[in-house]
């Protein structure tokens, strides 16, 4: 029925240009909120209004640290009482040093003033509160960094415990340092925020004075909301907000792609907390009071409940969140309780009479967490909308078979003489199982070499050394002259090292051209400014980076691209190994490490892959390869390596390999010819 | 009183406290081994067990400290005190897993925590519904006889709050050890996949790590309520948080590990009351935590459970 309503509704709009229809309503929107107050013309309506922009730009940060990179913060309320008490300590009459010449300069710019109140000349800071805001966004921030620095490399559940104390500590520290917050009782006397220039009567007769009317508060916060939502999109659509998202959908992954998972969740971290020290200020102002108590754990948890009603990664549905649940407490419980009074006095039942719907409110947040998470994950307003899969027709449609169609697009790699990568005497334990024992291995650039060897040969060990994730005990990896050794993932990537993952990695909530985009991270440069701002530097860098991965995506030809827009995790199997080889070869690479490409392919799937890895090649990458399909490695490989036990067994030509007796005995077991025919399909 | 004095006297208290967070942080680790689930619930299923607990022995005619039992009746009513309330909680918690936790097994990311966060709420908000936000008097039938040792004094209730934790750690460690679905829940602990194939119902292993963790908190709960002869609706979370250190700082999903986290952190919580005031110990208490994630992920005795990352 909602839907027929709808429709009908929505008939004359039809044929308007989508993006021009989302335009006019948004302007619309804002028309509404700028002369919603002044219809209303109701101080404690407006009071309420502008306290839930307060609550939407507090959700707007949550979302970027919670929804954006997937960290649980449990203690976020404590950026917004660091926030309100920077403000509140440079504003009120509490911290008071003596007057002395060094501070006559800060007297000229207004920072402080000299007072007296009977004894020696008091310094008495008056910060403006329009210096407070973004300032209170730096020093936040900073918080943000110095919090995060050693936490952020913790595992996601252990990171919500430890928010969730810290978030607890400030409260405390901030009661129990009397001498700088006045303890428990608060700071009291914040200064309202002053206008310049302008004439205090006028503004006293708009209902516009600070400190006296809601209105301009809630003008002020109104902008903030507008502002944070401004920033969360512009972040959300940039090369930083692909990192969270990576981040958030397998960290793993997300470091092997070039992400660097410190400074990006630092980073996640220390923006949410600008967006809290800016609301601190906000609401302090309003207030003109700080306590403990306006940020304990209550209202984090408040803000997390909000985030998931609205749903986690949603720049709009975070913002309805926090419109909701201030909307509940502040009108639709009061008016239920209100309903059943007066029911109680006409039906005279004293149960009625009793009842508090507004004490309910936390049992409420409880049970909209735990319902939203058994019915509806995604929040009330998903970040993103299923899209439904291809029909049988878009199936069927044409096929490309083969090797790469318009490889001439993305380049030929020109290879220097020599080695691109040697390996020597690489040794990793893991306990006391040695995976790779003093192993040697070279690769020369344009070439083609295999790992083959029984499960647990350490095969993917040696990938994992090579690119950064298991430590080695010793040895060296030198690519292109630069030691592997030692860096990180990101690091390793950055140096030209791509690789796909034996059980696909892919950022499974993220669509096909998201995950080739965000291998492309290491070789953009845009920044959070930059993302923010958008100068025309990064519109053409964001085109160019698209039209490169659409390129690449072309490549496989009609396997992804009626596929772009769709969620990787719903794609086939072989659609997904195809996504990573992409992935991988979006980052520019010098050398492709590929882990057992087509397992699990069919056989002409895989005869596809071998013939494209093949075209790849011959126009110039370097691949090392490992690979269970013998027919695959005697189709690509210069050299073949075999593994046993983590020691290198052979080394040679596919066919001399497949011929030599270690191997026979190792790989294929003693009853070697019976076994090649199943080793040659397993 | 002499430094020493003082430092037995540390010892007796931490000792007391530090029964009561083993007892809290056991339910944690055995989550977190099974299922790596930070469960929050499990916070307010302690202050729900020391409700619990104060009811119970009012319905006995127990007021504050008015009635002072002795001999059976005084073993009588303890008995039935902790069997009820652990039995409770216990059910609490299978009602939690089974209800709103067995739902998002197969859900990846962050929901079953979310989950266990408004479960918390919840059960937080109920007794504040019901009972009240105010501090309550705890029954506490003991008899007041207290022993001198130098300076520092042994009170009854400290030896029966011990007694009672080392039976049920000793109970649990035989359960873990020896009893089949003790060696279930550890062979879960090390690989679910394996464990179901070979035969091990995996729900049931959970259901039942619920049920033990969950009751072992509602007898942490009953004793603070005999510890500090109070009940109030907020304890849960102070308490929680430095039962979970402990599990941390024991190595998270190691069994011994909880017990010997507990203890330690009780220590830890007396002495830096003594020396620092009582109003930083939470700072103190969570800084442990940071530090031991962060430079000893694994905690003192290592984790049960392997990595898996």
């Amino acid at each position: 029925m909602y839907k027929a309503i709808a429709q009908t509704l929505g008939r004359p709009f039809e044929k308007m240009d989508p993006i021009k229809r989302k335009m006019y309503a948004l302007w619309l929107l804002l028309i509404v909120v700028i002369i919603l107050p002044l219809v209303l013309d109701n101080e404690a309506q407006t009071d309420t209004m502008a306290n839930a922009m307060s609550y939407a730009t507090l959700a707007l940060g949550l979302n970027i640290v919670v929804g954006f990179a997937g960290l649980l913060d449990l203690g976020y309320a404590a950026f917004f009482a660091i926030g309100a008490y920077y403000y509140g300590i440079f504003t009120a009459y509490q911290v008071m040093p003596a007057w002395g010449p060094l501070w006559e300069p800060f007297g000229y710019v207004g920072l402080v003033e000299k007072i007296n109140q009977g004894g020696p000349d008091l310094v008495h800071f008056t910060l403006s509160f329009w210096i407070a805001m973004p300032t209170a966004a730096l020093v936040a921030a900073l918080f943000g960094v110095a919090f995060g620095a050693p936490t952020l490399r913790l595992r996601g559940d252990y990171l919500a415990i430890v928010t969730l104390g810290f978030g607890e500590i400030v409260p405390i520290v901030a009661r129990n340092s009397d001498s700088i917050t006045n303890g428990a009782a608060g700071l009291n006397g914040v200064k309202a925020p002053l206008y310049w220039g302008v004439n205090t009567e006028t503004m006293q007769i708009a209902k516009m004075s600070f400190g006296v009317d809601a209105l301009p508060f809630y003008y002020v916060g109104l902008a903030l909301v507008l502002l944070l939502i401004f920033v969360s999109i512009r972040l959300r659509d940039s090369r930083i907000g692909r990192a969270w998202m990576a981040i958030r959908e397998d960290e793993t992954a997300a470091g092997a792609m070039g992400i660097n998972l410190v400074n990006y969740k630092l980073l996640a971290f220390a923006i949410g907390a600008a967006f809290a020290g800016m609301t601190g200020v906000f609401f302090v102002a309003k207030l003109q009071t700080a306590t403990p108590e306006m940020f304990n754990f209550a209202v984090s948890s408040m803000l997390l409940v909000m985030v998931v009603l609205g749903g986690m990664g949603s720049v709009w549905g975070v913002v309805v969140g926090a419109l909701l649940l201030q909307l509940m407490q502040t009108w639709f419980l009061p008016s239920i309780t209100e309903l059943c009074h007066s029911l109680g006095e006409s039906l005279g039942s004293q149960m009625l009479l009793d009842v508090d719907f507004v004490q309910w409110t936390q049992l409420f947040f409880g049970i909209i967490l735990i319902g939203m998470m058994l019915f509806r994950r995604e929040g009330l307003i998903p970040a993103r909308r299923a899209i439904p899969p291809l029909n049988m027709q878009q199936q069927a449609a044409s096929v490309q078979r083969g090797g790469f169609s318009g490889l001439e697009k993305i380049g030929r790699w020109s290879n220097p003489k020599g080695n691109a990568l040697e390996v020597k005497g690489v040794t990793v334990k893991f306990g006391g199982l040695v995976a790779l024992n003093s192993l040697d291995l070279v690769v020369p650039w344009g070439g083609v070499v295999a790992v083959i060897g029984p499960n647990g040969s350490g095969k993917s060990t040696l990938f994992n050394v090579i690119t950064g994730l298991v430590e080695a005990s010793g040895g060296s990896i030198k690519f292109n002259d630069v030691e592997l050794i030692g860096l990180r993932p990101d690091q390793v990537l950055d140096n030209g090292v791509a690789r796909t993952f034996q059980n696909i990695r892919l950022f499974p909530n993220l669509t096909v051209l998201e995950n080739v985009m965000i291998g492309q991270h290491a070789r953009l440069v845009t920044g959070p400014v930059g993302a923010v701002l958008r100068p025309p530097a990064v519109k053409a860098e964001e085109k160019k980076a698209n039209e490169w991965a659409l390129d690449i995506i072309a490549l496989f030809g009609n396997r992804l691209k009626p596929r772009l827009t769709q969620v990787v995790s719903g794609l086939s199997y072989a659609n997904r190994r195809r996504v990573e080889i992409a992935r991988a070869l979006a980052s520019r690479p010098k050398i492709l490490l590929l882990d057992e490409p087509t397992a699990g392919m069919n056989p002409a799937e895989t005869l596809e892959l071998a013939e494209q890895v093949k075209s790849l090649n011959e126009a110039g990458l370097t691949v090392l390869l490992i690979e269970h399909k013998l027919d695959v490695v005697t189709r690509l490989a210069n050299t073949v390596i075999v593994l046993d036990h983590g020691e290198k067994i052979a080394e040679g030509l596919p066919d001399d390999v497949r011929k030599n007796e270690a191997v026979l005995e190792a790989y294929l077991g003693r009853s070697a010819q019976a076994g090649m025919a199943g080793a040659a399909h397993g | 009183m002499t430094a020493f004095d003082l430092f037995l006297q540390q010892a007796i208290n931490g000792l007391s406290l530090g029964a009561m967070y083993s007892l809290l942080a056991l339910g944690f680790t055995l989550v977190y081994g099974i299922m790596e689930l930070i469960n929050f619930s499990h916070f307010n299923v302690f202050m729900v067990g020391c409700m619990i607990a104060m009811v119970t022995l009012k319905l006995f005619g127990l007021n504050g400290q008015d009635t002072i039992l002795t001999g059976l009746p005084l073993i009588g009513v303890m008995l039935v005190g902790f069997f009820v309330t652990m039995t409770l909680c216990g059910g609490i918690g299978v009602f939690i897993e089974r209800l709103l936790l067995r739902p998002l097994r197969a859900v990846k990311g962050p929901a079953p925590m979310i989950t266990t966060i408004g479960v918390s709420y919840v059960l937080f908000n109920i007794i504040l519904l019901t009972i009240g936000g105010d501090s309550k008097n705890f029954p506490n039938p003991l008899p007041p006889i207290a022993f001198n040792i130098g300076g520092a004094v042994l009170r009854l209730r400290e030896i029966l709050i011990w007694i009672i934790a080392v039976l049920l750690m000793g109970g649990l460690t035989y359960f873990v050890q020896y009893t089949k679905l003790g060696k279930a829940i550890r062979a879960t602990a090390q690989d679910q996949e394996a464990a179901r194939m070979m035969g091990i119902e995996v729900d049931r292993v959970i259901m039942s790590a619920f049920f033990i963790g969950s009751a072992l908190a509602g007898a942490s709960g009953m004793i603070f309520g005999l510890y500090y002869n109070l009940a109030k609706v907020d304890i849960g979370f102070g308490a929680g948080l430095r039962a979970f250190t402990a599990a941390v700082l024991g190595g998270i999903g190691n069994v011994p590990g909880a017990m010997l986290g507990g203890v330690l952190i009780g220590l830890i919580e007396s002495s830096s009351g003594q020396f620092l005031g009582s109003a930083w110990s939470d700072v103190v208490i969570f800084s442990i935590l940071v530090l031991v994630l962060v430079l000893k992920p694994a905690g003192l005795l290592g984790r049960l459970a392997p990595n898996k990352s």
